[in-house]
């Protein structure tokens, strides 16, 4: 319980969301979250849990990427701090997920 | 708590798995030089008949296959590539079941993209199953025909389909239009008709197959995300300029197919067919392996200026063959096919130094 009230504070769920902006998608060259690729960020004394997604399930990239994000989260998170990113496909992403920051660098109209 | 979960199949077998593969590769170069009448050794030499076979079910059946199962994270779709790399064994202990063992991977890689396609039924994915249908269909066209060279369009499909399906997935960060939709239907079509006339021995099946595949490139080149991506930096930047310049390749090899005189063994023949395997398929590998290598091996292959060295000279090297092989320049054509194989080679030794450079830290 001491142990519990001394430790260090989670993460500020913004503050995940910029450590998974440096995660870059290297065929798209863009970032997964401005790619809509992350779908869930909670941040708690129970620790970072993250769902994400891949554009396709034949995306061979998928387990790089998802322990890249994990890395990410670690460099912002305080030791020890349990980190879950799981790779979900619940919903299937579409294009339209993608920000307007990318949506602009592809090309929409 | 916080450590990466263990993949399905250890890293160590999916190297393995690779070395059956490259084992292909070798094996498949040196035939093929075998049939350009450069010396090579006995063992490579007498497997010139099978340079296809080698260079599309022993090695591309085992990369695509490994690279699907590692997309899946499914144990039994490993089988794939592990029954592709068997073929290539098999014919180095002079078994005859070699055939057989590449029916029995495209089977189980035909059930592995129907598994993708049924989590996401999309045109893309379909498309990746035609492909591997073709690569089924070739498979068994030489099991039952005993002759590689009646399957030759077939193989080629499997891998012009596979690179179809794989950038229309990526073409969706700027969706096509729905009448570039139905225009890429429409092609999709023509080159299952053209391989059917083929197999029926109409002579126009390869003019079709031709045509088709020069309004692919050019479906491609417009549509593809790396249009936009070229522009960018790095590495990303890189594999645009791989994957621009292997559509280029494409549409010449189409444009061959559908004018040129085609017969098999004539020189117009081989132009075309590694203008579309080196100058499309290679590119594409050349473009695909720094992000593929990092997901199958996790080692990582940080980008270097250097990757572009072996592309400009893959280009350059099949420029000559072609040329060569067009102006009936027989020792030119020969010396251009070592160059397009010591070309592979140099950019297997670049994609080797950059993993253990990184390794190194």
């Amino acid at each position: 319980m001491m142990r519990a009230m001394n430790a260090p504070a989670p993460p500020d769920e913004s503050v995940v969301r910029d450590a998974l902006a440096t995660v870059v998608d290297p065929e798209a060259g863009m970032n997964i979250i401005d790619l809509g690729l992350v779908y869930r960020v909670e941040s708690g004394p129970a620790g970072v849990v993250v769902d994400m997604t891949m554009t396709t399930p034949a995306c061979p990239v998928a387990d790089m990427l998802v322990d890249e994000a994990r890395s990410a989260v670690a460099q912002v998170a305080p030791p020890g701090t349990p980190i879950d990113v799981r790779l979900v496909w619940d919903p299937i992403w579409n294009p339209s997920m993608m920000s307007g920051v990318a949506k602009d660098h592809f090309g929409w109209v | 708590m916080s450590g990466a979960p263990a993949p399905v199949v250890a890293v160590r077998w999916r190297v393995a798995l690779l070395a059956l593969g490259a084992l292909a590769l070798v094996t498949g170069v040196l035939a093929g030089l075998a049939r350009l009448g450069v010396g090579v050794p006995d063992a490579a030499a007498g497997k010139a008949a099978l340079h296809g076979p080698l260079m599309i079910g022993g090695f591309f059946g085992v990369v695509i296959s490994l690279e699907r199962a590692v997309a899946l994270g499914r144990r039994w779709a490993y089988a794939a590539p592990l029954l592709a790399g068997l073929s290539t064994l098999a014919t180095f202990v002079g078994s005859a079941h070699g055939p057989w063992l590449l029916v029995a991977a495209s089977a189980v890689l035909f059930a592995a993209t129907a598994d993708v396609v049924r989590r996401q039924p999309a045109l893309f994915t379909f498309t990746l199953l035609c492909g591997v249908a073709c690569w089924l269909a070739g498979n068994l066209a030489w099991a039952l025909g005993g002759v590689p060279h009646a399957s030759t369009w077939w193989w080629l499909a499997f891998l012009v389909l596979t690179i179809t399906g794989e950038r229309l997935e990526l073409s969706r960060f700027l969706p096509p239009s729905p009448a570039a939709r139905r225009a890429f239907a429409a092609i999709l079509a023509a080159f299952a008709v053209a391989l059917a006339l083929e197999a029926n021995g109409t002579e126009a099946g390869v003019r079709v197959l031709g045509a088709s595949l020069v309004a692919l490139a050019t479906w491609l080149g417009r549509q593809d995300v790396a249009r936009r991506t070229v522009r960018g930096e790095g590495l990303t930047r890189y594999v645009a300029a791989c994957l621009l310049s292997g559509y280029a390749w494409l549409g010449f090899a189409g444009a061959m197919l559908a004018l040129g005189e085609t017969a098999p063994g004539g020189a117009q023949r081989d132009a075309a067919l590694h203008a579309l395997a080196l100058g499309f398929v290679f590119a594409m590998v050349f473009g695909h392996a720094p992000i593929i290598v990092p997901a199958v091996l996790r080692s990582p292959v940080p980008y270097r200026p250097l990757f572009y060295v072996p592309l400009a000279l893959l280009h350059a090297s099949l420029a000559v063959r072609v040329t060569a092989d067009l102006a009936g320049a027989v020792p030119l054509a020969r010396a251009g096919g070592l160059a397009n194989a010591l070309v592979l080679a140099l950019f297997v030794v670049t994609m080797a130094t950059s993993v253990l450079r990184a390794r190194r830290g």
